[in-house]
């Protein structure tokens, strides 16, 4: 043994290396192109929250169904679980999370973290929960920001338990969102179009079937969890209730952290099995 | 040729890749290679597409060998990714955090050796001192010149101060000042009673920082060992001669009757002679410089005494 292995500090274990991970590429991530398109998907309901806001202060009722005015609240719900749940949470969890590897081979980076003393997965994981981080980070303050916008100030207080709730519900959809598609972008060549069959192809389909195939989804538990009323003025949405099992609240919670921690561990797996061959 | 030579004894050896392949689909990177690497310094030397940055790819884990083995200070660096705290790598991908400052992404990286904040700050300090770019060290990567990018890509291999540096390329860039600068470095690290393995398609960068060396080309280990036992291989082969006379017409017909003799030309007023046996050829030559009997010889070179010519010699093996 060298002197210099004396005093040779120990290597990170796989949380410590995770977290070193996270802190290098928190801010690339932050600051990378992807975080502009991320704007503007989350941007949306926030502008169609200031078209509401602006309607409503001129006395007119934003949205009607079957004639009668619709609530500030219901309407944040419908954004809730037509925007957020269905579309731009399961958006970002493919547009980042097949991307947490695929980044650093495009750019050629990922040598500097596998030439360090630190298990392959933690790069994943670090990586993982700096996805997490930058997408609760925006997406989180844009639901409050449309919650402010469209909710009533006199509603507030009643609803403001519910908007906690949908906070939450948001970040555990994107973690496993997040941790799902890890695992396709550490697993398959074309990461990005499967992505996107998946959850808008078979989540979709599945969703609409009757019989067990929407337990595969992520969405049927997500869905459990979702305090407000579903909407039902799409043909789609007609037909997915007459076959609608919704699981409980605690079967729902209990599967989403099943995919969420097997589809990180397979992810993680894969990264430290897998050959990346960076083209020169 | 020297495939299967082996210069050190495997317990020695630094880098001991035993019956090594790597095919890319179809393609071969790497082809059978068996070799010891001793401790100290070693070039790995080799035309762009040799196969240096495979076999560099190979001692660092970041490919797995598609047959037979490698191990670097005793250990398989697929599987084993804690010994990366004895080692340090310098790619040859001109890849960054362009965002980050070059203090910044040295810092965050020797933070992965499991160094703590205020010490990983201070160490990336020294190795950017180190490679004297401690007046840039504030600014963003994305700004540095090619030269100040292949230095912090140095820092950061020998930041957390490895026993052994693996250098792909690392002079790709660089002025002539820093190149020197960082052969000196190199040298220096070596002196410490440590190892580099440094590879470059250039015959004079590696020249300068080692003899010992090994040659590469098509994948395979052409020739190993140092230079002047890379010149003994050479020397059962054909070894040209330049041989600037006053009279080489005169001197043409004295050494066409010697034995090793095996071509004879001329180029630009010089003799140009091609022999199997350069020992007896100098020899003969230096008696014909001593009797006058061939005019005046002015000046005698051999290309094949530049490594560059070794290369080219064997590479068309």
């Amino acid at each position: 043994m060298s002197t210099s292995d004396l005093t040779r500090p120990t290597a990170p274990s796989l949380l410590g290396a995770a977290r070193r991970v996270f802190e290098l590429s928190f801010g690339e991530m932050l600051w990378s192109r992807r975080t502009i398109f991320m704007a503007l998907v989350v941007g949306g309901p926030v502008l169609l929250a200031v078209i509401f806001r602006v309607v409503e202060s001129f006395g007119m009722p934003a949205m009607r169904v079957n004639g009668a005015p619709v609530a500030g609240a219901s309407i944040f719900g419908v954004m809730i679980w037509m925007l957020y749940l269905r579309f731009i949470v399961p958006v970002l969890g493919v547009f980042y999370g097949t991307a947490l590897m695929a980044d650093e081979v495009e750019d050629k980076t990922l040598t500097y973290l596998f030439t360090r003393p630190i298990p392959r997965g933690a790069v994943l994981l670090g990586k993982y929960l700096a996805y997490l981080a930058c997408t609760s980070l925006v997406v989180l303050p844009s639901v409050m920001l449309s919650y402010f916008l469209v909710v009533p100030f006199g509603q507030v207080a009643s609803t403001f338990t519910s908007l906690l709730l949908d906070l939450a519900i948001l970040g555990l959809g994107l973690a496993v969102y997040g941790a799902v598609f890890a695992y396709v972008g550490a697993r398959l060549k074309r990461p990005l179009v499967s992505g996107l069959i998946f959850a808008f192809g078979w989540e979709q389909l599945a969703l609409a079937l009757p019989g067990y195939l929407r337990q595969f989804t992520v969405a049927h538990y997500l869905q459990a969890l979702v305090p407000h009323a579903l909407p039902s003025d799409s043909a789609l949405s007609l037909i997915q209730g007459l076959f609608r099992q919704t699981p409980g609240a605690t079967v729902a919670v209990s599967w989403l952290a099943v995919f969420l921690i097997g589809f990180l561990w397979l992810a993680m797996r894969t990264v430290s099995r897998r050959e990346y061959v960076l083209e020169q | 040729m020297a495939n299967d030579t082996v210069l050190v004894s495997p317990a020695a050896a630094i880098v001991q890749a035993d019956h090594l392949s790597k095919w890319y689909g179809q393609v071969s990177g790497l082809n059978d290679v068996t070799v010891a690497i001793p401790p100290g310094i070693t070039g790995l030397l080799g035309p762009n597409g040799a196969g240096k940055s495979t076999f560099m790819k190979l001692m660092t884990g970041q490919l797995k060998p598609s047959q037979g083995s490698i191990r670097v200070l005793g250990t398989s660096l697929w599987d084993t990714p804690e010994a990366f705290a004895r080692i340090g790598f310098c790619p040859e991908q001109d890849a960054f955090y362009d965002r980050m400052t070059g203090l910044e992404w040295v810092t965050a990286l020797v933070r992965l050796n499991g160094l703590g904040d205020a010490e990983s700050r201070a160490a990336a300090h020294r190795a950017i001192e180190m490679v004297d770019l401690a007046d840039a060290a504030g600014k963003k990567i994305g700004a540095y010149s090619k030269g100040m990018r292949q230095r912090i890509k140095l820092a950061q291999a020998l930041v957390h101060d490895p026993e052994m540096l693996i250098l792909d390329e690392p002079l790709t860039g660089m002025d002539p000042l820093q190149r020197r600068k960082t052969i000196r470095l190199v040298k220096d690290w070596a002196r410490r009673g440590r190892h580099v393995i440094v590879s470059s398609h250039i015959l004079h960068e590696i020249e300068a920082m080692t003899s010992n060396i090994l040659l590469i080309t098509n994948g395979r280990i052409l020739a190993e060992g140092n230079v002047h036992q890379i010149r003994d291989l050479i020397d059962t082969h054909p070894h040209t001669v330049h041989i600037r006379a006053s009279n080489p017409r005169a001197l043409a017909e004295h050494l066409m009757k010697d034995e090793g003799v095996t071509k004879l030309s001329f180029e630009d007023g010089a003799l140009v002679i091609e022999t199997r046996q350069p020992d007896a050829f100098y020899q003969r030559l230096t008696e014909l410089a001593a009797s006058g009997d061939a005019g005046a010889i002015a000046e005698v070179t051999s290309p094949d005494d530049n490594l560059q010519a070794v290369f080219k010699y064997l590479v068309r093996q």
